[in-house]
Parts: structure tokens; sequence; C-alpha cells
């Protein structure tokens, strides 16, 4: 059986759990479908406490016969789904992350040879970021923030 | 070689500005009717600068995506641009492309989806290293007990695709490694792969980016995602 003393840490930490999800949902911090499988694992968490007899016959089943071991793989099992879940958006924004690396090369090059076509007394001038070695002594007079500097190419060539 | 088909070659370059310009020069002499895309893959060298000092036809990717990110980018531009053929083949100088023309025979015969430039079939040329030649035929070996195809160089990164297959892999393709796992989808997707004697190179100046750890890693993602490819387009079937 869980005792009173632990059922109240668990409770104000559960209440302490909800708050912060609370907050970062208020301040735009995650989204709310982030955060689904959080209020959920909350929500277990929080039956968990209001009922322990039924946890106590849920571990049971489990072949667990200690309180705490019972809680302990319960958690490092909800850690380990949210792990996964992470895992999953992480890949999933690396999959959007390299379609639109990819879209957005495709479409400097365009807008790069669109630019020559159409300007033909700028055909001469170098494509955006193909700027010439430039002798670090005499880069005094060429503005490297200025709008033809496309931003998204900064991080890639000024490694 | 046809001259009706639009045929695009995709030259993925990490810092190969040393030899990149070869690489340009030698499809320019022997196959003037390709267009030619470099896919600058994030260099650090100066790779921009010697496209645009040399009219070099190039994409600059602003992040580095590795080797599988940069082919799907000259993918994605085939695709986009409505080629026929679309043809891949290292930055390195490693693929003499004099033997296009033997490479796109079976594409353009319609005999073939995917043609591989394979240095194994009459042993001419760079043939590789004994233990990675072993490394090769392990894969070859795992890609056909997966599928029951037989393909001598896994690895080869010289290799031509139509339509059909532009179209995939425009929008899908393995990330690091992908030349066996590429076979195997394809192979999944009901593709007909024929492999084409050509000789290859050692790489003109560079190293290789597979040694030592990297080599064991290389072997176990790499049959790691064979079987997963397979087993997966199992059950999606």
């Amino acid at each position: 059986m869980l005792s009173v003393k632990l059922m109240v840490t668990l409770g104000i930490a559960l209440a302490a759990y909800f708050v912060l999800i609370l907050v970062f949902l208020k301040n735009r911090a995650i989204e709310l479908r982030y955060t689904l499988l959080w209020i959920f694992s909350g929500i277990v968490m929080g039956i968990m406490l209001l009922f322990p007899q039924a946890f106590r016959a849920f571990i049971n089943l489990l072949g667990i016969t200690s309180t705490m071991n019972g809680l302990f793989v319960f958690f490092i099992g909800v850690l380990i789904m949210l792990c996964m879940s992470l895992t999953s958006i992480v890949s999933r924004q690396t999959n959007k992350l390299r379609t639109l690396t990819q879209e957005l090369a495709i479409l400097e090059k365009r807008i790069r040879e669109l630019e020559r076509s159409t300007s033909p007394k700028r055909s001469g001038q170098l494509p955006l970021h193909d700027f010439p070695q430039i002798d670090p002594d005499q880069d005094q007079g060429i503005d490297r923030q200025g709008p033809l500097t496309a931003q998204g190419h900064g991080d890639g060539y000024d490694v | 070689m046809d001259n009706r088909l639009k045929i695009l070659i995709i030259i993925p370059a990490y810092n190969e500005a040393a030899n990149l310009l070869q690489v340009v020069e030698n499809i320019r002499r022997h196959c003037p009717q390709c267009d030619h895309l470099v896919v600058d893959d994030g260099s650090t060298d100066d790779t921009a600068a010697l496209c645009a000092r040399h009219g070099i036809c190039a994409v600059h990717l602003p992040i580095n995506l590795g080797i599988g990110g940069a082919v799907q980018t000259g993918y994605r531009y085939a695709f986009k641009n409505h080629y026929d053929i679309a043809v891949q083949i290292d930055g390195d100088g490693q693929h003499d492309v004099s033997y296009l023309p033997d490479l796109l025979q079976p594409l353009i015969d319609q005999e073939a989806d995917i043609a591989i430039g394979s240095r194994f079939i009459n042993k001419e040329g760079f043939q590789s290293s004994p233990l990675r030649r072993m490394g090769i035929h392990f894969l070859s070996f795992l890609i056909r007990l997966c599928t029951g195809v037989h393909i001598y160089d896994v690895t080869s990164g010289f290799r031509a695709v139509n339509r059909r297959f532009i179209r995939l892999y425009a929008g899908q393709y393995p990330v690091d490694y992908p030349e066996p796992e590429a076979i195997i989808a394809a192979v999944m997707q009901q593709g007909a792969i024929r492999e084409v004697p050509v000789v290859m190179r050692e790489r003109g100046s560079g190293s290789s980016s597979i040694r030592g750890l990297k080599s064991a890693y290389y072997m176990i993602k790499v049959s790691l995602s064979i079987l997963i490819c397979r087993i997966t387009f199992g059950i999606r079937r």
C-alpha cells in the first residue's frame, strides 16, 4: 500500500507537473499536440494516486510484489514511451528540414538564373553567395551584410 | 545516344573542388548533349566560387545533408525539370563518363529502369581493397538473399535511372550510405535493374569518407537497413 506521506508527495509533484505543462502551453513554448502524451501520462498517474488498490492489483498481475518497484517500472515505461515519441518527432522534422533545404537550394538556383537573364548589365556580377576569395587585409569596402548576401547561406559557408 | 531524351548528370560534391572541374570537363567533352548538375552539399572549400567561375550548373545546399540528401536534391531537380533519365556520378573523378552510352543503353532500349555501372563484371580497372571487396560481396549476398536479385557492385555510385525512378527517388531516398538501400528499394518497387560493366579509376585526390571504425558502422548500418527495408516493404505490400 502507498503510504499517505508518499501519496501527498506524489500528489504535489503531479500538481506541479500539470502547472508546468500549462505554463509551457500558455507561453506557447510547446505545441498542444506534443503535450498530449504528457497530459495522458499525468492523468494515468493521477488515477494511480486516487485508486492505489487498482494500481496494486495491476502490478500484482505483472508479477511485481513491491509497490515501489511497480512505481519505478511504470515510470521507466512511461519515460521510454516519451523518448520514442520524441525520436519520432525529431525524425519527422529531419525529413521536413531536408526537403526544405533541397527546395531552397533548387529555388536559389532558379533565382540566380532569372537574375542573370533579366538584368544583362549585372551579368558580370557573381551569384548570391559566390563572393570572390577575399583578402582579409583588404576586406574593408565590401558590405557582406548587404541585401545581396542571402541570409540563409551564411551558416553553410562561414563555418 | 538518343538526342531526343533529356538527360541530367547529377554530381554530388562535398569539398571536391580539386576534382570537380576535371569531372565536369570530362562530361562536356564526352557527353555534350547531357545536362549536368553539381549538388554542392554545403562544401566549405571554394566549390561554389569554382562553379561560378567556370559556369558549372550547380545548386548549393545551405546545410550539409550527406550524400543521400545531395543525390535526392538532384533527383528532385530532374523531376521538376522533366528529365527522362538521371545519371549520378561521384564528384571525386572515380567514374569514367566515356562509359555513359553503355550505361544509358538499357534505359533507352527500355530493358531496365535502373542501370548500375559495375566494376566487378569484367574485373578491370580499380577494384578497391580486398577488405572492401569482401564487404561489397557480403552486401551483394545479403541483397540476393533478401530479394533474389544478384547485383555485383552494390555500392557503385555510377548509375542511371528512368523517369519512373526519378519520381520515386525524388520523393524518397535513403539518407546515409544510400547506394545498397536504393537498390533494394528499387527491387521492392518491381524495378528492373541491369548491371553494365565499367572501368573505374582510383579517386583523383582526397580520401574516401568510409575509413577505420566508420567501415564497421557502415557494414552494420547498411546490413540492418537492407533487412529493415525488406521487412517493411513486405508489410506494406
